[in-house]
């Protein structure tokens, strides 16, 4: 191989010529001048690793452009098609589409046909094309012995690795510790292992794994089992600590459920939902009732709700007296939610999320049993892989054989248990103990390094295989591109280990060893039936695999708790400590990628950095104030991080998110060795195996230091005056009513802001007869907040990340963001989204004052930018009311000019060839994706056809598991969009400074328990429309009349 | 010849029926030529000037080395952000341009109006105008993203038929400052002409010689030389009468046609031709104070020249405070909810400071011009006029950067915080002008010497009774 990428970090940064070139070639490198560390992190995101001038030979060296003499039949240069494929996370499949232009992959989709999908994915999933063209990715074979590192090649591998096994003679030396895994062709893989070594031991290991899940049906069942939320048919749901909307591994499916039953003229009604958490989540913040409660009081919570269930399932008149007196707000909503349980029998569901013990989860299944909704809203199927020991037990089990020197050769296939290891579990120490540890991975990381071989694991867009999504589906994975870095998939690895070529599969079927095996999984489901196989690989899953519903009865022995509301508050030393998934690196898996370090989180707003989240009244009592170093203590281990004081954390309760401080993660996460700094602190010193979701017993010490956060919203701690605007100002910016009020007063929304009739200076330029007028809803009451329309925006338009010293000065790119704003009481706050994107408008006040004419409408009524007419004056940006415009203040894409060759070539490979790169000094924003528009038309028109609806859909429309946004044609009065737009709900954006905004709004809808319901419409008159001369937030088009909602309203 | 005797009269005096003298020290038109001209054309340059013109100089490189290092890296170096796209050098443009309207103000509109005291002074002021404006022009262009495509703001002929955008204020503020630069620029050159002709006849050296022979443009100082020149000067002053209200009203038209809360009022087009005099005669009184000091002019900018422009300072001061007044009452009476929270905002927002530091140096310092003590003291003079720029910075720094830091949706709120590059070229843009400034005194007619002298006491008549 004539590769010579460099090989490490390490190698690359002790350069001198590296340095020299480094110096020479960025004067980007002083583009933050004013901040001395600013200078660092700014190379390490953008340019450090991209001097590789000097160094030859790299598979780029030559570029021969030239016509194909024969063509692939579904192959036309230059048009993208969509393969069905999917990745695993966290051990469940995530079934995807990829865009592939010419044989590169660059974006991300969900696969609509796919029942765990729907078309949705995950942000994750949206980030993962990053991931793959990562440049910091394992790109050989090292071979590490004392300390000294080799390249080496697979055949080395084979051959040093072999007598290892051949030695073990029935395995007894040998073990595997895996990542969780859902796929039937990696279990089958293990089961030949295992069937050749039987003595082999096999361990799993996830960080943030939903063992007690499992456990927990287990303890209820007797048997494994999983349970299913329908929550399509769900009239109220009770989520006790559980996320329903985000984290749970079947998050798309029921926010797609969740949002469809949003819709306040849903045939069946509104959905209600009720969150009992200790730190925001997705679910709480979207649930009409959230009561923030410690973790460890959920299991009071718990009993006290079923205890008044089974009083209320022999009256509900009893509870709803209690209700009435009762003033205490959280007992309050406990009565409510069991008031509405007991009253929606077969139709609700309980729901408990993977942090609390089992035992609860046991309590959970009983209490859903005893209000009728299994088989109904809550089903069981069987649990794959149900039987396994939980991760953390497994772990500690291959630690105590390591240490008894039991294990000569460990197999570590993915994971990053180094990392993630809880810190009463030593891993890293027992590690030593092990001959000959060898790794699979993505990356030359903190395990990869202490192995003695790490070997580079193929990204799931590189390989064959296939896994399973949480419904059971089996779900095809199949390569987009040839291993970038020669690396191979873990069941490729196990066969070689084997010497399995996967004969039952003929070679002229399938030429990779990869598809053989899986072809061979897949005989259990389509046997060898070839159009069969083709179908299933086309659709990219086999119809009819899902988990088949079981028959489960609870075990008699599962009673009600008997845990009490309302112990004393925990002091300092007693704190609770919560271990989430961190929204960017999910368990620090992520940490390379640029896209989800930057992604803000959805209720803190935070990039580039986690923070202990403290409630005010918490933060008050420790004397801690907001953005200042704190110092947190548990089970004798101390760590420093930065506080952050949240509205609605739950007292007593300080949230702490995983997956920062990687000490190994790369250019963008943090390199120590190279002097990268890690982004964020390591919090697992805290975690421990009896604690891996929450522990009590922490204790805070305010150290003081200030810290800026790198935040995109709230830069500064709000002054009372600016917070009193802020309060008032989110009821007209993010309109919202009780169900009831909107069903008495449909069209509210359009008549919360007031002002005089609204006149233009100009007449409107736009033609009345254009065939296309482009336009956006976006459903206040369905969107979660969930971030995935930010990365997929982030992909699909070439955006590029500017670092945290950027996002500290409020200069990030992201064309899409979503607006946060809590409401009411400090310590439990509502929170209301709203996704802001280019408003479109037809009058738009940036494009009167460009002094270029390089922001200009088209005919469509698109806000077009126009790139290469911008000289960056930003007096665009200034004029404009909604702030979605971006400016360059650096050559953010500078880095693409200057990659030549080596791996650093792989991060243009992402970038979307229909989608301009901006350069330096322009003002850029969201286009409502006007490439797929124009990809849409010349399809339409090649075809001689109209463009029908639903065939444009922006990138966050499609992403969005919601299906919050709607985007279409407005010209179309059948349109989704246009009739949307019609609709009661619909409202424009500061539709009083007369901007004729395209993407209008659809107001919020909570419905909340009758006897908990605040009103939120001011009591309106009937007089108020008609004698002042005023108009009301009419927001229509020209020409639209207004009598109709004029006396729908009086 | 009138003998040279020492006015006994303090000139601020005003006496029924009596016009104080314009002039004073009694000198004839010999002595004015002499005390003027001896400075351009003395050969030593004076240690003092050395003093002053050095650091200026130095300031002025470390102007262009932070202008150059940012069209290098990027605007980025700045500290805009979003929301406040606009920062710094769009505060520094404005409170240059404003400063740039004391000169054409005294020399044109006082011209038409015949306020024959403005001879003394109108030269210098001129001279303040175009170094302003010079430096005030710089900002827009280096604070662009792209400068090098900068000249697309104008209208010509191009492969790309693409005219500018003519409803854009930018576009206006382009015309309405190269306009008033060309006019101020010919007015002042032409007043010039017959002392540079004084200089070409006095000067001794060769290179001199040439350079005023050239500049003088062949003057002969023939009664049709005079008639010509006063005619031209007249119709000059007469164009440049609109621009010195045009320009600034198109400045503030870059506010108030956007509709930004705190910039879109009609109020701005005469509050900022207030503010914009008011400004340029506190920097001609901040210059002149020492200039007439140091080169020893102090009979012919008089104590009555300084009242005189203090008063005007005390009456346009007055006409800020009461804009600001008016800001609030209007952001009140008009019930946009936007508009009353950016006017508290400014008030007791998180930007206060900068707001109180400019009511406190525009309304409250020139009060103290109510006594007659403090007017005619070079020195409160100079602590008040001093108190003024800093106030008209300050004020430019309110409506730009607090308006921006909090507009229509809260999520986009910012606190805005200047970089050193930021510091460094405000600062720069002093040494710039200061720059300009000196060359100017050590190298050209300071005082209008023609016009001053048809100012002097009639010679006929005894010296210091009347003025003309």
């Amino acid at each position: 191989m004539n590769k010579t990428y460099w090989r490490s970090l390490n190698e690359l940064h002790d350069k001198p010529e590296f340095l020299e070139i480094l110096h020479r070639e960025f004067p980007q490198a002083a583009a933050e001048y004013p901040d001395g560390i600013s200078r660092r992190r700014w190379l390490q995101l953008m340019g450090a690793s991209l001097a590789l001038g000097g160094m030859a030979g790299c598979r780029w060296e030559k570029e021969v452009i030239a016509p194909e003499l024969s063509r692939d039949p579904n192959r036309i240069p230059g048009v993208p098609v969509m393969y069905a494929t999917a990745r695993e996370h966290a051990g469940f499949g995530e079934a995807l589409l990829v865009r592939s232009y010419d044989g590169r992959p660059t974006k991300v989709e969900g696969n609509p046909e796919h029942p765990a999908s729907l078309g949705a994915t995950t942000q994750f999933a949206q980030a993962s094309i990053l991931e793959l063209y990562d440049p910091d990715r394992l790109d050989s074979v090292k071979h590490r012995v004392d300390g000294k590192e080799e390249p080496k090649s697979w055949a080395d591998f084979q051959a040093s690795v072999m007598p290892l096994l051949e030695r073990s003679g029935d395995g007894g030396s040998i073990a595997f510790l895996v990542e969780a895994s859902s796929s039937p062709s990696f279990a089958d893989m293990k089961k030949r292992f295992l069937a050749k070594y039987p003595a082999a031991k096999w361990f799993e290991y996830e960080s943030i794994s939903r063992d007690h899940d499992v456990a927990g049906a287990m303890a209820a069942f007797g048997q494994p089992a999983r349970t299913h939320l329908k929550l399509a048919d769900a009239n109220v749901v009770v989520a006790l600590d559980s996320d329903l909307l985000r984290s749970h591994p079947n998050a798309l499916v029921h926010t797609r459920d969740w949002a469809a039953r949003r819709d306040p003229d849903h045939a069946s009604g509104m959905i209600r939902l009720y969150s009992f958490e200790s730190q925001f989540s997705i679910t709480g913040a979207n649930a009409d009732h959230r009561v923030p409660v410690r973790s460890s009081e959920i299991a009071a919570v718990l009993a006290t709700l079923e205890s008044l269930v089974e009083e209320g399932l022999g009256s509900a008149e009893a509870i709803l007296a209690k209700l009435a007196k009762e003033s205490e707000p959280r007992t309050k909503t406990i009565l409510a939610a069991a008031h509405d349980l007991v009253t929606h029998p077969g139709t609700s569901v309980v729901s408990i999320g993977p942090g609390q013990p089992p035992a609860l989860h046991a309590r959970v299944h009983r209490l859903n049993a005893r209000l009728q909704n299994v088989g109904k809203t809550v089903i069981y199927t069987d649990e794959p892989n149900g039987g396994r020991p939980s991760h953390v037990e497994s772990l500690k089990s291959l630690v105590e054989a390591m240490r008894a020197k039991m294990i000569g050769t460990l197999f570590i296939v993915g994971g990053n248990p180094a990392y993630t290891a809880p810190a009463d579990v030593d891993f890293v120490g027992a590690l030593k103990s092990v001959d000959h540890p060898i790794r699979l991975g993505g990356y030359d990381d903190e395990t990869a390094v202490l192995c003695e071989w790490a070997l580079p694991m193929a990204h799931a867009f590189e390989s064959w295989s296939d896994t399973r999504t949480y419904d059971g589906t089996v779900t095809l994975i199949q390569p987009l591109i040839e291993p970038l870095h020669g690396g191979r998939s873990a069941i490729e690895t196990i066969a070689l280990l084997l010497g399995d070529t996967a004969p039952e599969v003929s070679s002229e079927l399938a030429k990779s060893l990869g598809e053989r095996i899986v072809r061979r999984t897949s005989l259990a489901w389509v046997g060898s039936d070839e159009a069969k196989w083709k179908k299933s690989l086309h659709d990219g899953f086999f119809a009819d695999s899902v988990l088949l519903p079981v028959n489960v009865t609870v075990k008699p022995e599962i009673k009600p708790g008997e845990e009490q509301l309302g112990g004393a508050s925990p002091t300092n030393g007693k704190l609770e400590i919560v271990f989430s998934e961190s929204s960017h690196t999910f368990d620090g898996r992520f940490a390379n990628n640029g896209w989800l370090m930057e992604t803000p989180d959805f209720i803190t707003k935070m990039t580039w950095e986690n923070v202990a989240i403290l409630s005010p009244k918490t933060a008050e009592d420790l004397n801690v104030k907001d953005a200042t170093l704190i110092s947190l203590e548990h089970a004798g281990q101390k760590i420093e991080l930065p506080a952050y004081v949240l509205p609605g954390q739950a007292y007593g309760s300080i949230g702490v998110q995983l997956g920062f401080g990687r000490r190994m993660a790369g250019v963008v996460g943090g390199y120590v060795p190279a002097e990268l700094k890690s982004v964020g602190v390591d919090v697992t010193p805290l975690r421990s195996a009896p604690g891996m979701g929450f522990a009590s017993g922490a204790k805070v010490v305010p150290l003081g230091k200030e810290i800026r956060f790198a935040t995109t919203q709230d830069h500064f701690s709000i002054d009372p005056l600016g917070d009193e605007e802020i309060q008032r100002r989110s009821h007209e910016l993010i309109r919202e009513a009780n169900l009831d009020e909107y069903k008495s007063h449909p069209d509210f929304a359009k008549h919360v802001v007031h002002h005089p009739p609204l006149l233009s200076l100009w007449k409107s330029p736009l033609n009345p007869n254009e065939p296309h007028r482009w336009g956006m809803t976006i459903d206040l009451a369905k969107c979660t907040g969930c971030n995935a329309c930010i990365t997929a925006c982030q992909s699909e338009n070439n955006i590029p990340i500017v670092g945290k010293e950027q996002v500290t000065r409020s200069r990030e790119l992201h064309w899409i963001r979503i607006d946060r704003y809590f409401r009411g009481d400090k310590e439990n706050p509502e929170v209301v989204c709203q996704p802001l994107t280019c408003q479109q408008c037809e009058n738009a006040p940036c494009e009167q004052v460009c002094p270029v004419a390089a922001t200009v409408h088209s005919d469509e009524g698109l806000n077009d930018m126009v790139y290469n007419r911008c000289i960056g004056t930003r007096y665009c940006a200034n004029n404009c009311p909604y702030k979605v415009r971006r400016f360059n203040y650096f050559h953010f894409t500078g880095y693409l000019d200057k990659a030549k060759e080596g791996n650093e070539i792989l991060r243009r490979m992402v970038l979307n060839p229909e989608v301009t790169v901006r350069t330096r000094g322009v003002m850029e924003k969201c286009t409502y994706c006007v490439q797929r528009i124009s990809s849409a038309k010349i399809q339409a028109k090649n075809a001689q056809r109209a463009i029908v609806d639903g065939e444009v859909r922006s990138a966050c429309q499609q992403v969005c598991p919601a299906d919050a946004i709607v985007f279409g044609n407005l010209a179309d009065e059948n349109s989704r969009v246009a009739k949307l737009q019609k609709g009661d709900r619909s409202y424009a954006l500061l539709g009083e400074i007369n901007t004729l905004p395209r993407t209008l709004y659809l107001a919020r809808i909570r419905n909340p328990h009758p006897a908990l319901a605040v009103a939120r419409l001011k009591p309106h008159g009937q007089e108020h429309h008609q004698e002042d001369g005023h108009e009301h937030g009419h927001e229509h088009p020209e020409g639209v009349d207004h009598a109709p909602a004029e006396a729908k309203h009086s | 010849m009138a003998t040279a005797v020492v006015n006994p009269l303090d000139v601020t005096i005003e006496t029924p029926g009596v016009r104080a003298p314009l002039v004073t020290g009694g000198h004839d038109y010999a002595a004015i030529t002499e005390m003027v001209t001896r400075i351009p054309l003395d050969k030593r340059t004076p240690i003092g000037w050395w003093i002053a013109f050095i650091p200026s100089a130095i300031i002025a490189g470390m102007f262009f080395a932070a202008i150059s290092y940012m069209i290098c890296t990027g605007v980025g170096v700045m500290g805009n952000m979003s929301p406040v796209f606009w920062a710094w050098p769009i505060v520094n443009f404005v409170f240059w341009v404003g400063i740039g309207h004391a000169g054409t103000l005294i020399s044109a509109i006082l011209f038409l109006f015949r306020q024959n005291w403005r001879t003394s002074i109108n030269r210098a002021a001129e001279a303040m105008t175009i170094f302003a404006v010079m430096t005030a022009g710089v900002f827009p262009a280096i604070h662009v993203g792209r400068i090098w495509v900068i000249y697309w703001v104008f209208p010509y002929p191009n492969q790309m038929a693409m005219w500018p955008n003519f409803k854009s204020p930018l576009c206006w503020d382009v015309f309405a400052i190269s306009t008033y630069f060309t006019v101020s620029l010919l007015f002042w050159y032409l007043g010039m002409v017959p002392d540079l002709a004084t200089l070409r006849d006095r000067a001794q050296g060769k290179i001199q010689q040439f350079a005023y022979g050239l500049l003088s443009l062949g003057w002969t100082g023939s009664a049709t030389s005079w008639h010509r020149f006063e005619k031209a000067y007249t119709i000059l002053a007469a164009i440049s009468t609109p621009l010195v209200l045009s320009v600034h009203t198109v400045v503030s038209f870059d506010f108030a046609v956007s509709q930004l809360p705190g910039w879109h009022t009609t109020i701005f087009p005469p509050y900022f031709v207030a503010g914009a005099i008011f400004g340029g005669f506190a920097m001609v009184v901040c210059l002149l104070v020492p200039a007439r000091a140091f080169f020893g002019l102090k009979d012919l900018v008089t104590l009555r020249h300084i009242e005189n422009m203090n008063k005007i300072i005390l009456a346009t001061g007055s006409i800020v405070g009461y804009a600001y007044g008016m800001e609030f009452f209007v952001a009140w009476y008009s019930g946009n909810p936007y508009e009353g929270f950016t006017f508290v905002n400014r008030a007791f927002g998180p930007y206060s400071w900068a707001y109180w530091t400019m009511i406190f140096c525009n309304v409250v310092s020139p009060q103290i011009y109510w006594f007659k003590w403090a007017r005619t003291s070079p020195l409160i003079s100079f602590i008040v006029c001093t108190f003024v720029n800093i106030g008209m910075w300050f004020e430019r720094f309110v409506i730009v950067i607090t308006s921006l830091s909090r507009d229509f949706l809260p999520s986009s709120w910012g606190y805005y915080r200047p970089t050193q590059v930021d510091v460094m070229i405000l600062i720069g843009s002093f040494g710039f002008f200061l720059t300009l400034f000196l060359l100017f005194c050590r190298f050209l007619p300071m005082v209008a010497m023609a016009e001053v002298k048809g100012v002097l006491p009639h010679p006929e008549h005894s010296a210091g009774k009347s003025g003309h």
